[in-house]
């Protein structure tokens, strides 16, 4: 009996139905994940208006986005947005969950609360805080004056120097509940004993959280980093894109909405695709590093 | 200890917990009250929007949800995203369990390289590759269609949905599908009999995950579908904002209309999108 089934499973084993179940996945892997990278690389090293015949030029399109005084702003406020995302994401997101863990009553209603923009779109949530922030009848400033704080009053999304803060101030509101679930459930998983040893020794609330919690949840504050950089370098393109298209005076500009300009408005793939993969030989490193702890202990 | 001190204690304990409760609140009233601040603006008239900003509205001006539902075709959007999502899970979630099931239950050739080769895709972070899909999906006419953005989507949710379904099947006992084939099922019998009901939370992770990111996608959705008849709710939110933007409570009522449904459903089954999503960022 028990010859005949491994025997059964031998010839299962060699037939043609591993292949049959997985060419699917490979068929639309390789077309609309793989295909797209090898084709955006391929004409990056052309002229190409999308329309008429392609031209080699070589790595020029590189350097021309590297020239490009605005891509380099793009790049720069790619960077400032991800840093202010992924502190404040975290931060936030560290703080509240601490704040809750040990909190019987009230707790589960938090939760709710909090994590429900993780659910919105994008660009409703864009739309909303576009109108939040708006001069006239936005709530932002109009709860400044009644709080009588006249003097921080600002136009959020007009002022060149503060409007990439406030684009992506609306981006962590939409994650804090995220990272905030995710830090919950690493605090409760904390041994217990290991604070009361510490209260023995004499430790403060502080001493507890810098030498007990910290090292214990560090995988997960390291995993919650990189899923908050390689949001911000992707996502930062719906709320630019839904808020101020940009501006003003570029001020807004991000490497991925810069790219689609480049493409769609200038005409321009060849140069669109060669700062596409610029983007992606930085991103890929985080990408890389998120991957390898996501897979660390899977196999 | 008398009752005096008891009572003292109890009291500093309070006192302690007020901060905390200040940082709490702070956070839920800027959470919650921007939802409220917009379905409530969604049912003022023009002039009373800008003379009462934050409160109740006077009035219950549901017209302006008539308005916005017929100026917007909301109605066609709904099908088109709903369309979009429906057609997309019904690719993936096939699609992926298949791979997941013979990466992780069957021994062959190539198996190794296969599951590298679709894990290279979680190391390319979606959207930054966004300029080049839409070129590739221009080549091979998918633009423009909603079957084809479904089968973009669906290309570009194969490596991590693979990944997490995988690790629920490499979880389950090998005596079950052995009781299976010597019952007589075949190896995909025994897959869609025994295996796929007993990974149903796996499956649903997925849906909640992907899903619900197809939902509410923006990004491709705005190179791929260009004209009105396919574009999908964020992309008929956006072009209604463009064009009516100075008739605020109707904006906000064609906002509302996108949102409502979508928060309806999240607290009604809040755990399985909590756990969904959480576990579909990081793993199984």
């Amino acid at each position: 009996m028990f010859k005949q089934v491994s025997q059964r499973k031998k010839r299962l084993g060699s037939s043609a139905f591993p292949y049959v179940m997985t060419v699917p996945a490979l068929i639309l892997f390789t077309i609309f994940v793989i295909a797209p990278f090898i084709y955006g690389f391929y004409t990056s090293f052309y002229q190409w208006d999308g329309l008429s015949d392609m031209k080699y030029i070589g790595i020029k399109n590189y350097i021309y986005a590297l020239q490009d005084e605005t891509f380099r702003l793009s790049l720069k406020n790619t960077f400032v947005y991800a840093v202010v995302v992924t502190i404040f994401k975290n931060g936030i997101g560290l703080g509240l969950a601490l704040l809750i863990a040990n909190q019987i009553r009230g707790k589960a209603f938090c939760r709710t609360a909090l994590y429900m923009p993780v659910t919105f779109s994008y660009v409703v949530v864009g739309v909303l805080w576009t109108w939040i922030y708006n001069p006239t009848f936005g709530i932002l400033n109009g709860m400044l004056e009644w709080l009588g704080l006249d003097g921080l009053i600002q136009g959020w999304l007009s002022d060149p120097n503060i409007a990439i803060f406030s684009v992506a101030w609306v981006d962590i509101w939409k994650w804090i509940g995220f990272h905030m679930v995710l830090y919950l459930s690493a605090l409760q998983s904390v041994p217990k004993t290991l604070y009361e040893a510490a209260r023995i020794d004499g430790a403060n609330k502080f001493d507890e959280f810098i030498h007990i919690t910290i090292p214990q949840i560090n995988s997960i504050i390291v995993l919650n980093v990189l899923l908050a950089i390689t949001g911000a370098f992707v996502n930062n393109y719906n709320l630019v894109n839904v808020m101020t298209g940009g501006g003003p005076f570029n001020s807004t500009e991000t490497a991925l909405t810069y790219s689609v300009k480049t493409a769609f408005s200038y005409r321009n793939l060849g140069k669109a695709n060669a700062m596409s993969i610029i983007l992606f030989a930085i991103v890929f490193i985080i990408g890389f590093l998120q991957f390898k702890m996501m897979t660390k202990d899977a196999d | 200890m008398n009752e005096n001190s008891k009572k003292k204690v109890h009291y500093k304990k309070i006192l302690a917990a007020v901060p905390k409760w200040i940082i709490l609140g702070f956070f839920l009233v800027i959470t919650i009250y921007p939802v409220f601040w917009m379905v409530f603006g969604s049912l003022k008239s023009t002039s009373e929007f800008y003379l009462n900003i934050w409160g109740l509205p006077k009035t219950f001006l549901f017209e302006n949800y008539i308005n916005a539902w017929s100026r917007g075709q909301l109605g066609m959007k709904y099908i088109n995203s709903i369309l979009t999502t429906g057609l997309f899970l019904l690719i993936v979630i096939p699609v992926n369990s298949c791979a997941a099931y013979a990466l992780a239950r069957v021994r062959f050739r190539g198996r190794k390289l296969i599951y590298s080769f679709l894990l290279v895709g979680m190391m390319i972070p979606g959207g930054v590759l966004g300029m080049p899909t839409y070129t590739v999906a221009l080549k091979l006419g998918l633009v423009n269609s909603i079957p084809g953005i479904a089968l973009v989507y669906a290309g570009q949710a194969v490596s991590f949905g693979v990944f997490l379904m995988r690790a629920f099947y490499i979880g389950l006992p090998a005596s079950l599908e052995e009781a299976a084939i010597i019952d007589g099922c075949n190896r995909f019998q025994s897959f869609l009999k025994i295996v796929v009901p007993l990974t149903l939370p796996g499956i649903m992770i997925q849906v909640v995950f992907s899903g619900l990111n197809t939902w509410n996608e923006y990004f491709l959705a705005s190179l791929m579908l260009r004209s009105d008849e396919v574009k999908t709710l964020p992309l008929g939110i956006m072009s209604f904002v463009g064009e009516y933007s100075t008739d605020f409570p109707q904006m906000f009522a064609a906002l509302t209309a996108a949102t409502l449904p979508m928060i309806i459903i999240y607290l009604i089954a809040q755990k399985q999108f909590i756990a969904g999503l959480t576990a579909g960022a990081t793993k199984g």
